[in-house]
């Protein structure tokens, strides 16, 4: 078993050019300034002692902050995989080769998925130690670091699915994000639009609302895997607020449900995209 | 070693591919003209299996490339005629890159690698950034590239194009090198003559349609039937000689100037002396008695005319 020549390549002239070691200083720089102003806000000027559960908020305000930056990132590190390769007119140096498509596709979500895990590692040692004061355990941080990467492949699978659609690479990248926000948050919406109108026009809750809906959105899924009840301003905005009433419907965590979803999702896009860069199928 | 039968690819209602076969044997060159937008590239571009035709067949080695694309791509080696290079990539990455997608064992990639570069005469560039060589570089560095995994076949889609004429020089001694190598080839130009050197067989294509094709001196014998004879005269010099010409069996068609005569002429060296001696005798005043050369160029504007006017509309 050779590796993957477009993982071997793409990571070496990615991580040598100045963008990576950019991206992640400001990545890092960020999350540190977050931490920063948490600490002051929280911990000492508001009480001048120690507060374990003030520092589960900074937890779960600084995990939503991570997530919303790997969601805003990971688009960009497919969206333009093969639409770029068009552009720079070297998709057919690949495709005349009996490489197969289903690896040239791997190799490119297995490269952004590098990225992600790259940037959730380099922001290890600053996370750590906020989770670990927090009171939060090994287990809970390595769920959060996994549902991460499973909704970076989704969202890479996604990226690469409108790249291999779409010819020219800006388009390719802002229909991504329009369909990651979606993903995200436009399925919260349509799921609080049906609650009210359903409301509205009954009078009354309806008996079998459409959870599968939330249960497609990675936003609410995180919601279910830092446990949040929908307190903190900012967990509001970036995870939504239906969590806290649905959750207690669901016999499995919601997180979960959310995960296999994306896990097979991302895998049918993978095959599609193969499928669609095949010249002669 | 290639057999395309009956290839026809449409575009929409554009028919870019007209019923197009033709067949090549294992060691030949086969040179593949015709104007812009008469089919070359589509047509390179089914044979490498980077394109669905839209009815036809093509067998390469045997092997029918809509059933087995990938048995016949490890078969092929394909030099686009327009084409990217990644940025910062230096040149023996480049090459390394490509040696993976071949499926090269690591081990014996070096050494390859090493061989090519020199053969394109790029040794002394493995470590510079793809990005920063020149075009003919860039040029030779593709063909090296399509040469990494020692295809049976290599399909080469205009590989002189955009080079300055020492570049093209150049691309044509690697190119009779790998002749002499016994490589079967496949090579496009839209100038007929810089292929006839270093061609065994041409087709000639029009609006998707092979006009002619064959052995390159069978071709040459079928199209220059007639050479072309220039002969200027003195004043009143015109009808004696268009006469004179007349009575001459290997002379054809006849047009005339203000002081000179031209014809076509279909016969060997002696003839022409001939001729020459006896309208000398028969009183024209000569001034002077050339071959304007009508050269390949010309006869391939011969034979594809008519129809290029249609193609450029289609073009536009
Ligand atoms: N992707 C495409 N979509 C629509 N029409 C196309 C496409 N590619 C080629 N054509 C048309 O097919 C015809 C043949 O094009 P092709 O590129 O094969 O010509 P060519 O002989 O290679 O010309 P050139 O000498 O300019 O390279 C042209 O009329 C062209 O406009
Ligand atoms: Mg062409």
């Amino acid at each position: 078993m050779q590796i993957n020549p477009i993982i071997e390549k793409d990571l070496k002239t990615k991580m040598r050019g100045w963008k990576a070691p950019t991206l992640i200083t400001f990545y890092l720089g960020f999350l540190g300034f977050l931490i920063w102003v948490f600490f002051i806000d929280n911990i000492y000027s508001a009480y001048n002692y120690f507060d374990p559960r003030l520092m589960t908020d900074v937890f779960k305000t600084i995990a939503s902050f991570q997530f919303g930056l790997i969601v805003l990132i990971t688009p960009v590190l497919t969206a333009t995989a093969i639409s770029g390769e068009k552009e720079r007119q070297t998709l057919d140096l690949l495709l005349c080769t009996d490489y197969s498509t289903f690896k040239i596709v791997i190799g490119k979500i297995v490269v952004s998925i590098a990225h992600v895990l790259l940037l959730i590692t380099a922001s290890l040692p600053i996370l750590s130690t906020v989770f670990l004061f927090g009171g939060i355990g090994i287990i809970d941080m390595l769920r959060l670091f996994a549902f991460y990467l499973v909704t970076a492949l989704l969202i890479a699978s996604l990226g690469m699915l409108f790249s291999t659609i779409f010819r020219r690479s800006p388009v390719s990248i802002i229909v991504t994000y329009i369909m990651v926000l979606g993903l995200l948050y436009g399925t919260l919406i349509l799921h609080g639009l049906y609650l009210i109108l359903y409301q509205n026009f009954t009078g009354q809750m309806p008996q079998a609302p459409l959870y599968w809906v939330l249960y497609t959105s990675p936003a609410f899924g995180f919601a279910s895997v830092i446990g949040t009840d929908g307190g903190g301003i900012i967990s509001v905005f970036l995870t939504g607020t239906a969590y806290g009433r649905v959750a207690a419907f669901g016999q499995i965590s919601p997180w979960i449900i959310n995960t296999a979803f994306s896990i097979v999702v991302s895998i049918l896009i993978i095959i599609f995209c193969a499928w669609k860069i095949k010249p002669v199928k | 070693m290639v057999v395309v039968s009956n290839l026809v690819k449409k575009y929409g209602k554009l028919l870019a591919v007209n019923d197009l076969s033709l067949e090549i044997e294992k060691g030949q060159i086969y040179g593949f003209v015709g104007a812009n937008g008469a089919g070359k590239t589509t047509t390179m571009r089914i044979i490498s299996g980077l394109l669905r035709a839209t009815s036809g067949k093509v067998l390469v080695n045997g092997i029918d490339i809509s059933k087995n694309p990938r048995a016949v791509k490890k078969m092929i080696g394909y030099m686009p005629d327009f084409f990217g290079v990644y940025s910062d990539l230096k040149v023996s990455e480049y090459m390394n890159f490509y040696s993976g997608l071949y499926g090269i064992p690591p081990r014996n990639r070096k050494k390859i690698i090493d061989d090519l570069l020199e053969l394109v005469n790029l040794s002394d560039k493995r470590d510079a950034y793809v990005d920063s060589l020149s075009r003919g570089m860039k040029q030779r560095l593709c063909l090296a590239r399509s040469l990494i995994h020692d295809p049976d076949l290599l399909i080469l889609d205009e590989p002189a194009s955009g080079l300055d004429p020492r570049a093209r020089v150049e691309m044509k001694e690697i190119l009779k090198e790998l002749k002499s190598m016994g490589r079967t080839i496949i090579i496009s130009s839209h100038i007929l003559h810089e292929l006839s050197e270093i061609c065994t067989a041409i087709g000639i294509i029009d609006n998707g349609k092979m006009v002619v094709s064959g052995p390159v001196e069978e071709i040459m014998a079928k199209l220059s039937h007639s050479r072309r004879i220039k002969v200027k005269v003195l004043k009143g010099g015109v009808e004696p000689l268009v006469k004179c010409l007349q009575e001459e069996p290997e002379i054809g068609r006849i047009t005339t100037g203000n002081d000179y005569v031209e014809a076509d002429f279909n016969g060997n060296g002696e003839k022409l002396a001939g001729i020459l001696k006896n309208i000398v005798i028969k009183g024209v005043p000569v001034i002077s008695f050339t071959e304007t050369g009508e050269n390949l160029e010309s006869i391939f504007m011969h034979v594809t005319r008519g129809n290029s006017q249609d193609a450029d509309k289609s073009n536009n």
